[in-house]
């Protein structure tokens, strides 16, 4: 296993997130030899998801000042004609980690129900011996104070032994927590364990009950659903990464008005079954939804509004306020102040589009989290060959200083690795690359609560909300509600993560009104009966993450042309910001069309026959290996008759199409041999 | 995907009327081990009939699938997953283990060394993936290559208690080359398969959605250029 890397590869990829793992695959699949690396112990970067126990080392990591381990000195390693650009050693795109245990840490109270939900086949028995501790809450304001309970995972992941008994397990830090100075705000308003212990008896889950059973959670640090009909779907489908994968369908849309949570109609069947409509609303909304399908054939309906935003377009429908609040909120999913008549329209085209592909609504949301899908696109690159570090840092590119490109990367041992293209993720860039970029920043809440925030017939439903901004000039919050069945969390809870742009300083200060609209902390459950419809807080994550999606190329210094960056998780719903730039590297490799190529292979006019794919995938394949000989016909070809690069990027599709036993015998045997050299 | 019954009738069905005819079952089995030690040989022949002593790219090599008429009312699709030459650096996906119900664990006994890792195989295996009642999957010990020279001198028993140990269900010697026992601890790995699922079935989660390209193609048509 400590082998050491080969020094040449065709593509290094430096991060595992979506993007990089979708670029790292379609180089492996169309017979490029590919170095993926990723500075963590773990896949996905931003778009990672966790154990229970892995998410506290995780929070963890987020609150040490750890600086890495010392580097050999690169600047000794890189030659007069070269230039080293280093990479950066910490992550810096996490921030105002907090974390909140509602749940009693006490271990003495329907300890038998462990093994009913699990099905343990050993009784857990109790032993009832710990004092309950003082508080059940620990709040802490700042990541550096942050002492919440941090079993280590190893810990964590050997207690679930049948015979051990709950009294003695060790549960990290729980003692030090309550005792510890931390902001008790909180705390003060909530009654102290005693009264938990006393109060009625209900299947409660304990904080040591979610830590046992901590590996049934996977939880996503980046909180997404696919469009049954976006492009992550047909990716998956056409690459056949698919097969990686399985999905559930978003069972429930879901609207917040007045205070309540209520199930909102969209397909034509929910529409017609709703109870809360009338007769006149369903006839008004089945007419508009109709209208939107196909918008663009009827512009005498909206030409006059193209101006206005959505919401304003909407009141001159004939909708009544609540149909207009749904289709704004819960199908659009748009913003009431700043989204154009025209996007709004597009939004509730594509969410209808989306519809009944696979369900009664349009999104997905892959088992095990979405966490899952880079590693998917990681699993394919493998299979054809890619070679996989993780806990692989990187110093620096290194860069020729006379043809200005990347020829080299120098990794943590000191070891050169060369490649013609380099793909990096954002994050590993240092503050002297980004000088000039300024990244928004996403709030987060991933919250383990045990009801649903509304109850229906199956307890196993899956659940968008948009919760409209609390205050003019906040944002709209995204919650999607998951059920144990998606295998993100263990029966008898549900993982809600809550998503917005950020607007205030910290995630919690934006997101904390909207948690308590919904939910109701743990320990206050009993003394409000009248809020006792809520779901209980279990448990409550809050941390900021940089958004560093639509960065345009130029904003970043001193980039080697062959070098790419792939931006992290954007704030939306969708997956597209992912998928799209993918294509943006392959297109990046035409600037070369443009620029190095002479003026004779350029298009001409009245060219219009596109190439026949099958010559662009070679065209690129050749390009991207430098076997291209300039006085090769393919390059003729292939050139006078590409207009535009949208045929380019539709070409690079096909990339996923073409096994490689298409390849000609020449580049089939390269191939071959590579992997002979890599297997010795 | 793997794991599951897929077989008819239903579990709702099967409540005593219907006696049912055949029962269908998808297992997903590992084959884990350092490099070289023959694993991608081990899949080819059993599941292909086929060995060569030059084949070694484990290029394309995802999964393979072997249908076993098991008896005369089970069938088993047993997919076996190469490790696709992840191993070397030692950084497997989730993808890989999820949902895996057995694995096998191959050293090549003419590299002591590769025995030596048998057991960070093994603790690495149970820390990714447990059968749903939380129990380690059944895992199988091969010692590859039995046609060549050993390179230890461990005796049957010793490997017995060796297996005990460490929490194997059981050891073969095997030959990919010369076609010796692999037919034999698939049996024995399916059997122990088999058995956990009698004890604890899984339930089958009917909502699961699969892409597939039929999907893909029956829609796409229609738009095409
Ligand atoms: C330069 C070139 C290199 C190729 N390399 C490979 C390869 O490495 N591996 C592989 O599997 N397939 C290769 N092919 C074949 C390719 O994959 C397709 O099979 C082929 O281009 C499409 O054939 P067609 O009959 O569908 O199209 P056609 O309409 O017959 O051809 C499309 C265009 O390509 C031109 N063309 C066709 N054949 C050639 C040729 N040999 N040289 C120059 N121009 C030609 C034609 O004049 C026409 O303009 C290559 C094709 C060309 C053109
Ligand atoms: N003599 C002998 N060689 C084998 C046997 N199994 C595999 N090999 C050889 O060992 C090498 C590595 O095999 P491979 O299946 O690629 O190993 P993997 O890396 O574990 O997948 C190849 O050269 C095989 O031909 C066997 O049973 N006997
Ligand atoms: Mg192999």
């Amino acid at each position: 296993m400590a082998d050491k890397l080969p020094s040449e590869f065709d593509v290094v990829v430096i991060g595992t997130g979506l993007p990089e793992s979708i670029i790292a695959a379609a180089c492996s699949r169309s017979g490029q030899s590919v170095l993926h690396v990723d500075s963590r112990s773990y896949y996905g970067g931003n778009w990672a998801s966790f154990s229970f126990s892995g998410l506290l080392s995780w929070i963890k990591e987020y609150q040490e000042e750890n600086n890495g381990e010392e580097w050999t000195a690169w600047q000794e390693l890189i030659l007069e004609t070269e230039e080293g650009v280093a990479l950066r050693k910490k992550d810096q795109t996490i921030q105002h980690v907090e974390v909140i245990c509602y749940a009693s840490q006490d271990s003495d109270e329907h300890v038998e129900e462990v093994g009913a939900v699990q099905k343990n086949p050993g009784s857990v028995t109790s032993a009832s011996t710990n004092d309950p501790p003082d508080s059940m809450v620990t709040a802490c304001s700042d990541t550096s104070e942050l002492t919440t309970p941090l079993s280590e995972p190893e810990a964590a992941r050997e207690v679930p032994d049948v015979d051990v008994t709950l009294g003695n397990e060790n549960h990290g830090g729980d003692t030090d927590c309550s005792q510890s100075p931390l902001e008790q705000e909180k705390a003060g308003n909530l009654p102290v364990g005693e009264d938990v212990v006393d109060a009625p008896k209900k299947n409660r889950i304990t904080y040591s009950q979610i830590v046992k059973e901590g590996r049934r959670f996977n939880i996503d640090l980046t909180s997404k659903l696919l469009y049954s009909r976006g492009l992550l779907i047909d990716l998956l489908i056409k690459s056949n990464v698919s097969r990686y994968a399985e999905f559930k369908n978003v069972t429930r849309i879901l609207g917040y008005q007045e205070g309540n949570v209520l199930q909102v109609p969209c397909s034509r069947a929910d529409v017609f079954n709703s109870k809360k409509l009338t007769m006149v609303e369903k006839r008004m909304l089945m007419k508009f939804l109709t209208f939107c399908l196909d918008y663009e054939q009827q512009p005498d309906e909206y030409k006059a509004y193209e101006e206005c935003t959505f919401s304003e377009y909407l009141k001159t429908q004939k909708l009544t306020p609540n149909l207009q609040h749904f289709v704004l909120h819960s199908i659009a999913m748009t913003s009431e102040e700043s989204t154009s008549t025209l996007d709004g329209l597009r939004e509730t085209q594509n969410f209808l589009r989306c519809l009944g592909r696979y369900g009664n609504t349009p999104f997905l949301f892959p088992l095990y989290g979405q966490g899952e899908l880079p590693q998917c696109f990681c699993r394919m690159c493998a299979v054809f060959g890619g070679t996989y570090c993780l806990s692989h840092a990187v110093q620096c590119l290194v860069v020729d200083k006379e043809s200005g490109k990347c020829k080299a990367i120098i990794d943590h041992f000191g070891q050169r690795i060369s490649a013609k293209y380099f793909i990096v993720e954002d994050s590993y860039l240092t503050e002297k690359t980004c000088s000039n970029v300024t990244y928004r920043q996403i709030s987060r809440a991933v919250l383990i609560t045990d009801q649903s925030v509304l109850k229906a017939d199956s307890d196993q439903q899956i659940s968008i909300l948009t919760v409209p901004p609390v205050e003019p000039g906040s944002e709209a919050v995204r919650v999607v509600e998951l059920c144990s069945s998606t295998m993100t969390c263990m029966k008898g809870t549900y993982l809600v993560h809550l998503t917005c742009p950020s607007s205030k300083k910290t995630a919690r200060e934006d997101l904390e009104s909207v948690v308590q609209k919904l939910f109701t902390p743990y320990a206050e459950a009993e003394l409000e009966n009248e809020e006792l419809k809520k779901p209980n807080l279990l448990w409550a994550l809050y941390f900021n993450m940089r958004d560093s999606s639509d960065i345009s190329r130029e904003c970043y210094n001193d980039l080697p042309s062959n070098v790419y960056v792939c931006c992290g998780p954007d704030g939306f719903l969708g997956n597209k910001n992912a998928v799209k730039q993918t294509g943006m590297y392959s297109c990046s490799m035409s600037s070369f069309w443009n620029s190095a190529l002479p003026c004779a292979y350029k298009p001409t006019s009245g060219t219009t026959s596109s190439p026949k794919p099958s010559l662009i995938l070679i065209f690129l394949l050749k390009f991207s290996q430098n076997t291209l000989d300039p006085s090769d016909t393919l390059l003729r070809n292939v050139f006078s008759r590409v207009l535009d690069l949208n045929s380019l990027s539709s070409a690079t599709e096909m990339l996923w199409l073409f096994p490689p036993y298409l390849f000609s015998q020449g580049q089939h045997n390269s191939l071959h041999n590579r992997c002979l050299i890599k297997n010795c | 995907m793997a794991g599951g019954a897929s077989g008819e009738p239903g579990p709702g069905a099967a409540a005593g009327i219907v006696v049912p005819e055949t029962q269908e079952h998808l297992f997903k089995v590992l084959v884990i081990g350092e490099l070289g030690v023959g694993k991608t040989s081990i899949i080819k022949r059993y599941v292909h009939q086929l060995f060569s002593q030059h084949y070694r790219a484990t290029i394309g090599v995802d999964f393979a699938l072997k249908v076993l008429n098991w008896d005369s009312k089970t069938l088993v699709r047993l997919q076996l997953w190469d490790i696709a030459g992840q191993e070397r650096f030692g950084n497997m996906t989730r993808v890989y283990y999820k949902e895996a119900v057995g694995a096998f664990v191959v050293f090549d006994i003419s590299r002591e060394s590769t025995f030596e890792a048998v057991l960070k195989w093994k603790n690495d295996l149970d820390s990714k993936v447990q059968l749903a009642n939380g129990i380690p999957i059944p895992t199988v010990l091969l010692a590859n290559k039995c046609d060549q020279n050993k390179d230890n001198s461990h005796s049957p028993s010793q490997m017995d208690q060796f297996c005990k140990e460490n929490g194997f269900t059981g050891w073969f010697e095997t030959s990919a080359k010369d076609n010796i026992n692999i037919d034999e601890a698939v049996r024995f790995l399916v059997e122990n398969i088999l058995a956990n699922y009698k004890n604890f079935p899984n339930e089958d989660d009917v909502d699961k959605i699969k892409l597939d390209h039929t999907t893909l193609r029956a829609e796409s048509k229609s738009q095409c250029c």
